[in-house]
């Protein structure tokens, strides 16, 4: 009798060879799944080995990662997500209405963040200024673009230098001031355009020690206290200017502690708030912290916990740095890149400025 | 099936003998091809690391078949900041900005630091004791430009039909590339 008649019949005389295949082939195909099982599990534990095994040579800041709470001045009263991709640069007009600069348009936002009105670029915004009779000056990479407040371009100013990239700027009383990270320094304009001096250049005799940027994050603000605030973030520090070019102040240290600034070259991009007290954003340890007008560290508006902290691979530095605005009421801006948002942080009841 | 006269044996046994030559012959080809092929393709190509993707896990320096690996930081001068407060070299909180081992991020004190004139610094890589960790790269990418990175030196590496740290690598960073341009270099932010 064939084997498959036996599996046919099992009460034929051949039954017990058919228990026999039965138990056989269930003990095959037992034995074959179980190799399967071991297998994928096999698998799967390589892939888990992969992404969570220890690194023993990690890069370790987890310690400057967490903020003491009693040094945190400000809670979040808002969050939006940016209207346009590739978001840069904050800055807020006479009115206090936000601008920002994102992918190849400056964008006037609403208290929500819609777009109330759109200036369409040739070219990626850098960082941009709104002046009080609301001009809107625009830095691309090499010149600037003045609009009127109806969005029409009424001038476009020629490069002043080969290596410009200019990454910040201010409007003072009757001046533009743009920081000009190519050319490491900070360039002086009057309203029509034409250049008035350089601030910030390397000079021994007058005290000057020049800006040092590792990377393009050359800032300025300007307060109507008269002085201008640049970052020298290879430097670690503020600088103070007059508009002639002076220096009169300068404040910071390196130090990754939450009193200093962190990494190489700190801080990135500043802010001032009405009483003269300058607001700083940090990258590598991503974090915006406040300093009284002549440098005392103040308090912390966003730390490190606060952000993602580690860029993904691929994306450039610059498409991650913080960015502080701040309006008349002391309200703080912030423009997180990385996570395309913006927050908008007050200070909470019962804390005070140094 | 067809029943068999006697007398197609000898032809049945012939056509088996040919057709069984025929196979063999094929095998042989196939094997022959798939040899060269295989040469030919680890002669042209290579292991290298993408640094885009990169994310600096340290596995480059326990994973690679080699006592010490095959991989080693090299530098980009291009990008470099030459910064006196550089991430790549001092540990996160220094003592000070000095050559001291104590303030060494490396582990094995394998990047030169030299002045050039106030306030920069220049850095370079001593290859035969780097071994690859990526620490470096780390402190550099996350604070500075990212001017150090990892690439396979393919004077050292032996490359392997399937790469130990590629296996390992939680970033799928290792890839073949064409020999004739073995490495992966960075060149812009």
């Amino acid at each position: 009798m064939r084997r498959g008649d036996a599996l046919r019949s099992p009460g034929s005389s051949g039954s017990n060879g058919s228990r026999r295949d039965f138990l056989r082939r269930n003990l095959q195909a037992g034995g074959l799944l179980g190799v399967v099982g071991a297998l994928t599990a096999s698998g799967l534990n390589v892939r888990a080995a992969r992404g969570s095994a220890e690194n023993p040579f990690a890069y370790d800041v987890g310690k400057f990662e967490r903020t003491d709470a009693n040094l945190i001045h400000y809670a979040e009263t808002a969050r939006f997500q940016s209207p346009r991709p590739e978001p840069r640069r904050l800055a807020l007009g006479p009115d206090g209405a936000l601008h920002m600069a994102a992918g190849d348009s400056v964008v006037r936002l609403a208290e929500g963040g819609a777009v109330e009105f759109e200036i369409a670029l040739a070219g990626p915004a850098q960082c941009l200024g709104v002046a009080r009779d609301g001009l809107v000056y625009v830095g691309l990479r090499d010149h600037i673009e003045v609009f009127d407040a109806g969005g029409q371009r009424t001038a476009v100013w020629s490069p002043p230098g080969s290596k410009t990239w200019l990454t910040g700027l201010a409007v003072g009383e009757d001046d533009l001031f743009a920081a000009d990270s190519g050319g490491r320094a900070v360039l002086r304009y009057d309203r029509s355009g034409r250049l008035l001096g350089r601030i910030g250049d390397r000079n021994k005799e007058r005290g000057i020690p020049g800006f040092v940027l590792p990377s393009p994050f050359l800032d300025v603000e300007w307060h109507r206290d008269g002085l201008l605030r640049v970052n020298n973030p290879g430097r670690h520090r503020v600088e103070l200017y007059t508009a002639s070019g002076d220096l009169e102040l300068a404040w910071g240290k390196p130090t990754a502690a939450i009193d200093g600034f962190c990494g190489c070259c700190n801080p990135i991009h500043l802010a001032t708030l009405p009483d003269g007290r300058c607001v700083t954003c940090e990258k590598g340890l991503r974090r915006v912290k406040v300093y009284s007008a002549l440098g005392e560290f103040e308090s912390v508006v966003a730390g490190p916990e606060s952000f993602a902290q580690s860029v993904p691979p691929g994306v450039s530095m610059a498409k991650a740095a913080l960015d502080a605005a701040a309006d008349a009421q002391g309200r703080i801006f912030i423009l997180d890149p990385l996570a395309g948002e913006i927050r908008v942080m007050t200070r909470k009841r019962g804390t005070t400025a140094a | 099936m067809t029943p068999q006269s006697p007398g197609d044996g000898q032809v049945s046994r012939r056509n088996f003998l040919r057709n069984g030559a025929r196979v063999a012959a094929l095998t042989g080809l196939g094997a022959v091809v798939g040899t060269l092929v295989h040469r030919t393709s680890s002669q042209t190509t290579v292991w290298q690391i993408d640094p885009s993707k990169c994310l600096r896990c340290g596995r480059c320096a326990t994973e690679c078949v080699l006592d010490q690996s095959a991989v080693k930081c090299v530098h980009s001068y291009d990008l470099c900041g030459y910064c006196e407060l550089c991430t790549g070299y001092f540990v996160p909180e220094p003592n000070a900005l000095n050559t001291g081992a104590e303030n060494q991020l490396c582990p094995t004190g394998a990047i030169q630091r030299k002045y050039v004139e106030d306030p920069y610094y220049e850095y370079t890589i001593d290859e035969a004791l780097c071994i690859g960790c990526g620490k470096c790269v780390e402190g550099c990418s996350r604070f500075g430009n990212g001017s150090l990175y990892l690439q396979v030196r393919q004077h050292l590496c032996l490359n392997c039909n399937e790469c130990a740290i590629g296996r390992a690598c939680p970033g799928d960073a290792f890839r073949r590339v064409q020999v004739s341009q073995p490495y992966l270099l960075k060149t812009s932010h």
